[in-house]
Parts: C-alpha cells; sequence; structure tokens
C-alpha cells in the first residue's frame, strides 16, 4: 500500500540502497590488508534510481489484488583505480571513513523522509 | 534486512582477522631474545564457502620467515658454538611494532563500521516503535 506514494518509495528505495553501500564499504574495510584486493563502491543513488526499475509491475486483472510495482535494479559495482600498496591493495582507509560518513546520511536522511512521511498520514487521518 | 547482517558479519571477520594478526605480532615480540626462533607471518586472504567468494576475510596460514638467523658473538652463552656464535632470533622489534600499530588501526577502522551498522539497524526499528 505506501509503495503507491512516490515520496515513501524513493525513500525505501535509497535505504535499500544505502544497506547495499554498507555492506560493500565493511567489505573494503574488512579486507583493508588482503594482499590483491581492490577497493569497490557502488554506482551513486541518483543514477540507478534514474534507470528505473528492472522487474516489471505483475499485470493484475481483479481490482481486489494486491500490486506488486517491481523492484529496483542491483546498482552496479565499480573498482577503484587508485594507486595500489606494494601488495596489490587499493583500499584507503580515510575513503572508507568518508564513505561510511556519507552512508551514515543518507540512511538518515532515508529514514526521516519515510518518518515524516508516515506523520503526514497520520495527519491526514486526524490523529497525532 | 540481510543486508545489515551480513555488513555485520564483514566487519566481525575482519575484526577476527586482524586480531589473530595482533596476536602473531605479540608472540613475535615476545620471543625477540628466543635463540633460533624464526618470525611468524599470516596473509590475509577471502574467505571460500562451499567453493564461492564470501567477501569474508580471514587469516591464511601461517608462516615462518626464512630471513637467516643472525650469527650472535658469545662464548659464555649455553649454546654457543666452537667458535663463540649461536643463532639468535630473525625478529626485528621495530617491524613487529609498526604491524601491531597497523594491525590495531585496521581493528578499530572496522569496529568504528561494526558500530555504525548497529546503529542504522537500530534506528530503522525505531520507526516500528511508533
Amino acid at each position: 500500500m505506501f509503495e503507491r506514494i512516490e515520496m515513501m518509495r524513493m525513500a525505501r528505495a535509497m535505504g535499500h540502497h544505502v544497506a547495499q553501500r554498507q555492506v560493500v564499504v565493511a567489505r573494503n574495510i574488512a579486507n583493508a590488508d588482503t594482499p590483491g584486493y581492490r577497493a569497490q563502491d557502488l554506482a551513486p543513488f541518483e543514477d540507478s534510481y534514474r534507470r528505473g526499475v528492472e522487474t516489471p509491475a505483475l499485470r493484475t486483472s481483479n481490482p481486489r489484488h494486491i500490486p506488486y510495482e517491481g523492484q529496483l535494479r542491483p546498482t552496479a559495482l565499480t573498482t577503484d583505480e587508485a594507486q595500489a600498496s606494494p601488495n596489490g591493495n587499493t583500499v584507503s582507509l580515510e575513503t572508507e571513513m568518508v564513505r561510511a560518513a556519507e552512508v551514515k546520511r543518507q540512511h538518515d536522511l532515508s529514514i526521516g523522509i519515510y518518518r515524516s512521511a508516515l506523520t503526514l498520514m497520520r495527519a491526514s487521518l486526524g490523529r497525532r | 534486512m540481510s543486508e545489515p547482517i551480513s555488513a555485520l558479519r564483514l566487519a566481525a571477520s575482519g575484526m577476527r582477522a586482524q586480531s589473530e594478526r595482533l596476536r602473531h605480532t605479540a608472540e613475535n615480540m615476545a620471543n625477540v631474545d628466543t635463540p633460533g626462533y624464526r618470525r611468524k607471518l599470516v596473509t590475509f586472504e577471502e574467505a571460500v564457502r562451499f567453493g564461492r567468494p564470501t567477501g569474508e576475510v580471514e587469516a591464511g596460514r601461517m608462516r615462518l620467515d626464512q630471513t637467516p638467523l643472525p650469527q650472535i658473538y658469545d662464548p659464555a652463552h649455553p649454546m654457543a658454538n666452537a667458535e663463540g656464535y649461536y643463532a639468535g632470533s630473525n625478529v626485528e622489534l621495530m617491524i613487529e611494532l609498526a604491524d601491531s600499530r597497523e594491525a590495531g588501526r585496521s581493528y578499530e577502522a572496522n569496529l568504528r563500521m561494526f558500530e555504525q551498522t548497529r546503529q542504522m539497524g537500530a534506528s530503522l526499528l525505531e520507526i516500528l516503535r511508533r
């Protein structure tokens, strides 16, 4: 039901994207000293959101069917082309910290938007 | 909800690997004056489960540093040979110190990641609590 509201849908998609990015950053930091490991990152959320949905929405033949809007396609992994250390590792802990801070900020943003959308709906229902 | 948990698992694997490295460094430092002791080394590698790489990190097999042991001249030493030399250990305190600092720093970075993932999960659950 909430998928129909564009604002909440976007906040949900952003939360999903940010959760995936958190895994990528965690993997980079865990492998900060693994020889030959290349640091990875996800494409920005704007790009992946504009490209739209991959799985098509389900067709409904009955008005009582629950609509399914399809899912955002998983964003592409990009590999850093930074200067590698002598053991072939390209992870820079400083860059990863910046990425982690970005992830946290975007996550807070998506949750904030979702929550304020919920408050709006409550207000429109006449509740506090 | 599976993503935050896998991020926690990744951070935990990093902490595990770094603490193993720290343990070997401490062992090397403790044995800096043990005659004939060879420095222990661990390399990190990607963990593979059921033939698939998981992205987690683990410490690989422990290896011994094969650089030649220094010959120390001390005729009074019980292990000295006919010429008065005995084999020392090939541990360099400076290298071990730098290694332990690096391991500690990487451990902290993983810990920060763990903490942040936990916070993100908690604030997600906070939405339900209204």
